[in-house]
């Protein structure tokens, strides 16, 4: 901590940090000064103006932008004096000679910076008659946003935001003087996992989305803090609703997490909750479909389970359900064990197929996201982290350009090597995630870990893989340096149903432990492991084996179309909940939207259940659950409860412990030809329901390097046939020489891939034509 | 159409006097323009790669100097000062003359892309007030009839290489003053991690 040093701003004091810009500090006490440019998480540019102040100076009084001068001790400094407002005055009406003021037909009206500003300090009138900048009305810049050049000011946080912030600068000032114009590079369009963030942060309506345009007006949306459910991060969220209908999520600015940023899935993964396929009345599927109300569906399902005492009872949970929602079904399905006098046989897998047993065991080497910004060194060897946590990447990009040190392990995270002091790749890990090499003895590691602080994101980095070289890389981090562990299971509220559910198994496990000969009953709750798993093929004919299977869930797919019957269940912003992100923060998800026809939430649907098995049990509410689910935690000072979390100190999370039980067995001997990874975009039901994004998965592409590609395959073209046994797709081959020989990185969570086996060899060929390759 | 083999070796050449790849960025644009008169996609795409950056950001940089063309110019670009110091001395007429021989309005290049014909800003030679650059090779010391001279000379000879000191010669007059520097031809000579790009007398051989 250092000494707070004190200022004097328009004639009172204030004390503030020494390094700060007199414009946060000026902030931080409460005396707003306007700006355009600045923005509290990227560097100041001083591009706008808008922020000048008056400070003392050994020379008289000078004028300086507050966004890039810094306080010193005993400063004086006016924020409201006449120069001052002169200044803000002609700085908004030079502003606004090129600005084509179409406010009546801006999505930006009505929280408009340059609106409001140019209300409270603008001159009130124009004196420029002459003709303004004229460029064509919005081009669109990638498939998801577009650019209206008329109207930027040339504030460049949507530059900066794409070089310093999310490192895809694909956007820039083109031209000069007059002509300066943001721009993408003729056929690389703004592709940018992160493009939304600079629609958001954009101080007029230059940039939009394609999503929200011209769906609302400001004034008319109802809005609610929510956490997001892409992925394990838990970003704060806001969302935007008009007339029953998302029509917007923005990034609210949680320190702990995603400090302001979102991915653009965790953005515009939204529209698939009004999607005409969404299901929302119970379906019997027999020989055909048909509508069935709650109690009818109930009955039937309390006829199956119970009937048969010993039947096997199986439970595929995904990721999407609250920490509440998991705590029902773990105790409906405690309450069920014990009423059929059947505990073996009744299970909850949990449908992810990079989850293994983690570091969960001492909870004090549990790291949190912020130790990253304390730490000496960060290490990474989990999937990639660009594409799976998404808000997590942006930290640890953050973290380098602090100065941290980011070390990397093989063979996933390769998109991001250039931020590494060290990528560790085929000389030290092989392409079955085992070391080549004693740990102890990789050249350079240990002068980065020793008795440093470290931080390492651990997990799988494949589906199939023996997970002994993770543990053996913790422990030894663990001797050797001052270790935070972030466990990388990167799944929506994973963490949750960790927390939650007093055993968690996986599909592995789901496969091995399924008995033909017993009578199967299995639930499928949010999950589709019939599409996006290395063992889907497996899944599916254990499925249709099956004596009964219900699917939860919002639509037809893969998955439940194996069902028997769907039950309609509930999305983000549809219910109040809790979840937990992966560093154990427990975070609030509230209500906003009515639930579309007789769709429940799951925990309806288990409350309904356990009723059958002991009338006297019923959970009422949301809050009810809540305050049991409480009672396990094990800070008692500061439970996640709701009423806790609502409290506005609260909203950023609340940290708190549950015991963790997952019971998965390691794959040992394996021999991967292919490593399946997941990208961002893929073919969830969402997102496919969601038309703004739908199409950024669709590409089917494969990765090797080039002597895999050259040598091995004899390729010489980007796009090629893979077949194995009776798959055949076309994909575009794309060189990625950080990747060992002979390993060939598929997306499986895009179309076509899942039928594949990781461990066999498949067959590439030269594709016969380009017109073949169509995805649709 | 992507650089040429010994293209490429001199842009090494060039980064490789940088501590950072995307410090050669000036010079290798230099390059750029020299071998197709502007700075086309294609080169923006190869410096993208060579040093390591974006192509929009090498776009940015390509894009604000107006030294650096975007468009295709004819072989000969008619640099004509227009600022202070050339304007009393008259520039108004050589650009006149200039601009009536080859029948070309400010930034026009013609059908047979001999002449680009632009008027700019300083160039640095004042002391020899009125000035021009023939592909950034200066002249000073011009007179309205010997521009037209100059121009003839080109459009008849049809030089590759354009060489200052031997222009100046046959068409200049009153020069500011000597640079001191061996060989002062190529408007770039002097700045540092521009001298392997070579002079025009040193292309020409
Ligand atoms: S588009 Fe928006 S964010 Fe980008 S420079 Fe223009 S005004 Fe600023
Ligand atoms: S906010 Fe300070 S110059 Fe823009
Ligand atoms: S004014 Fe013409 S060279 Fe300087």
């Amino acid at each position: 901590m250092t000494d707070k040093i004190t200022i004097n701003v328009n004639g009172s004091e204030i004390s503030t940090e020494p390094d700060q810009l007199i414009i946060e500090a000026c902030e931080d006490s409460g005396i707003h000064i306007p700006r355009f440019c600045w923005h509290k998480r990227m560097d100041p540019v001083g591009m706008c103006r808008m922020c000048l102040v008056e400070i003392d100076t050994p020379r008289g009084k000078a004028l300086v932008p507050s966004c890039t001068t810094k306080v010193s001790e005993d400063l004086i400094v006016d924020t409201e004096s006449e120069v001052v407002k002169k200044a803000q005055e002609g700085v908004l009406e030079f502003l606004l000679i090129n600005h084509p003021l179409d406010c009546p037909v801006c999505d930006k009206a009505g929280e408009c910076p340059l609106q409001d500003q140019t209300m409270a300090y603008g001159p009130g009138e124009s004196r420029f008659v002459e003709d303004k900048r004229h460029f064509e009305k919005p081009i669109p810049i990638s498939e998801i946003i577009l650019l209206d050049r008329e109207r930027c000011i040339l504030c460049a946080r949507c530059t900066r935001f794409s070089d310093e912030i999310s490192g895809d600068p694909l956007i820039e000032f083109i031209q000069r003087g007059n002509k300066t114009q943001v721009n993408t590079f003729p056929d690389e369009p703004f592709r940018s996992y992160f493009s939304g963030n600079t629609v958001q942060i954009c101080p007029v309506g230059a940039l939009t989305s394609t999503s929200y345009r011209f769906k609302a007006r400001p004034w008319d949306l109802k809005k609610v803090s929510s956490t997001c459910n892409c992925c394990s991060v838990g970003c704060s969220v806001e969302l935007n609703v008009s007339q029953n209908k998302m029509l917007r999520i923005l990034g609210e600015d949680n320190d702990f997490t995603n400090q302001g940023w979102l991915s653009d899935k965790g953005r515009y993964n939204f529209e698939y909750l009004h999607s005409d396929k969404r299901i929302t009345l119970p379906l019997l599927i027999d020989s055909s479909t048909q509508e069935v109300s709650i109690n009818e569906s109930m009955d039937l399902i309390s006829n199956e389970i119970f009937s048969h005492k010993k039947s096997s009872v199986s439970f595929i949970v995904g990721p999407n359900s609250t920490n509440e929602e998991y705590f029902a079904l773990n105790n409906f399905v405690n309450d069920l064990k014990e009423k059929n006098d059947n505990s073996e046989n009744i299970n909850i897998y949990f449908s992810d197929d990079y989850l293994y047993k983690g570091f969960f065991e001492n909870q004090e080497k549990l790291g949190e996201i912020k130790d990253l910004d304390l730490a000496d060194t960060i290490i990474l060897w989990s999937q990639d982290i660009k594409d799976n946590l998404p808000t997590l990447y942006l930290r640890i990009k953050q973290a380098v350009k602090n100065g941290k040190k980011l070390l990397i392990f093989g063979h996933t995270n390769t998109a991001i090597k250039e931020l590494t002091e060290h990528y560790f790749g085929e000389e030290i890990i092989n392409k079955n995630f085992e070391f080549n090499v004693e740990i102890s003895e990789i050249p350079d590691l240990e002068e980065f870990i020793l008795d440093k602080n470290v931080v390492a994101i651990l997990g799988k980095s494949s589906p199939i893989q023996d997970v002994e070289p993770i543990t053996e890389l913790f422990q030894y981090l663990n001797e050797k340096s001052n270790l935070k562990v972030l466990n990388a299971f990167s799944k929506g509220n994973t963490f949750g149903a960790l927390q939650n559910i007093d055993c968690v198994k996986g599909l592995n496990e789901f496969v091995n432990e399924f008995d033909e000969s017993k009578r199967n009953l299995v639930f499928t709750i949010g999950a589709n492991p019939v599409n996006n798993s290395v063992l889907s093929k497996k899944i599916k004919d254990r499925l249709i084996m099956s004596d009964f299977v219900v699917a939860l869930d919002m639509f037809l797919n893969e998955t439940t179309e194996l069902a028997n019957i769907i039950l309609p269940t509930t999305s983000y912003g549809e219910k109040e909940g809790t979840v937990t992100n992966l560093e154990m923060r427990i975070l609030k998800q509230n209500k906003i939207l009515p639930v579309p026809g007789s769709a429940l939430s799951d925990w309806e649907y288990w409350s309904m259940l356990l009723n059958k098995i002991d009338n006297e049990k019923l959970f009422e509410s949301e809050i009810e659950l809540n305050s049991l689910m409480c009672d396990e935690y094990i800070d008692k000072e500061i439970l996640p409860s709701f009423e806790n979390l609502n409290k506005p100190q609260n909203l950023d999370g609340i940290l708190n412990f549950k015991p963790i039980n997952i019971e998965i067995e390691n794959i040992n001997l394996i021999n991967l030809e292919m490593l399946f990874v997941h990208r961002l975009y893929g073919d969830s039901s969402s997102q496919i329901n969601s038309p703004s994004i739908s199409m950024l998965g669709s590409e089917r592409f494969i990765e090797m390097n080039y002597a895999t590609y050259f040598g091995s395959y004899m390729l010489n073209n980007d796009v090629v046939t893979l077949t194995q046994d009776d798959v055949s797709i076309q994909v575009n081959v794309y060189i990625n020489d950080s990747l060992p020989d002979n390993l060939i990185i598929i997306p499986i969570n895009r179309r076509g891939f899942q039928n594949l086996d990781p461990q066999k060899k498949v067959e590439l060929e030269v594709a016969n034509s380009r017109e073949q390759l169509s995805v649709s | 159409m992507s650089w040429e083999k010994e293209l490429i070796e001199k842009a090494n050449e060039i980064i490789d006097l940088y501590p950072e790849k995307r410090s050669a960025l000036a010079p290798l644009l230099y390059l750029a323009q020299e071998r197709d008169g502007y700075i086309s996609d294609e080169s923006i795409v190869e410096i993208s790669n060579l040093v390591g950056i974006t192509e929009v950001q090498v776009k940015s940089v390509a894009s604000f100097y107006s030294m650096y063309k975007e468009e295709q110019t004819g072989k000969y670009l008619l640099s004509v000062c227009k600022s202070i110091s050339c304007e009393i001395n008259d520039s108004r007429s050589v650009i006149d003359s200039v601009k009536e021989f080859t029948g070309l309005e400010n930034y026009e290049t013609d059908v047979d892309k001999v002449f680009t014909f632009e008027e700019v800003e300083c160039i640095g030679a004042c002391g020899g007030a009125p000035a021009v650059q023939i592909n950034y090779e200066t002249v000073e010391g011009l007179t309205p009839q010997k521009s037209i001279e100059l121009c003839e000379w080109l459009k008849e000879e049809k030089p590759e290489v354009v060489v200052a000191e031997e222009l100046q010669n046959m068409f200049g007059g009153v020069k500011s003053f000597d640079w001191a520097i061996n060989d002062n031809t190529g408007s770039s000579y002097s700045v540092p991690g521009f001298q392997n790009i070579g002079t025009a007398k040193e292309k020409r051989i």
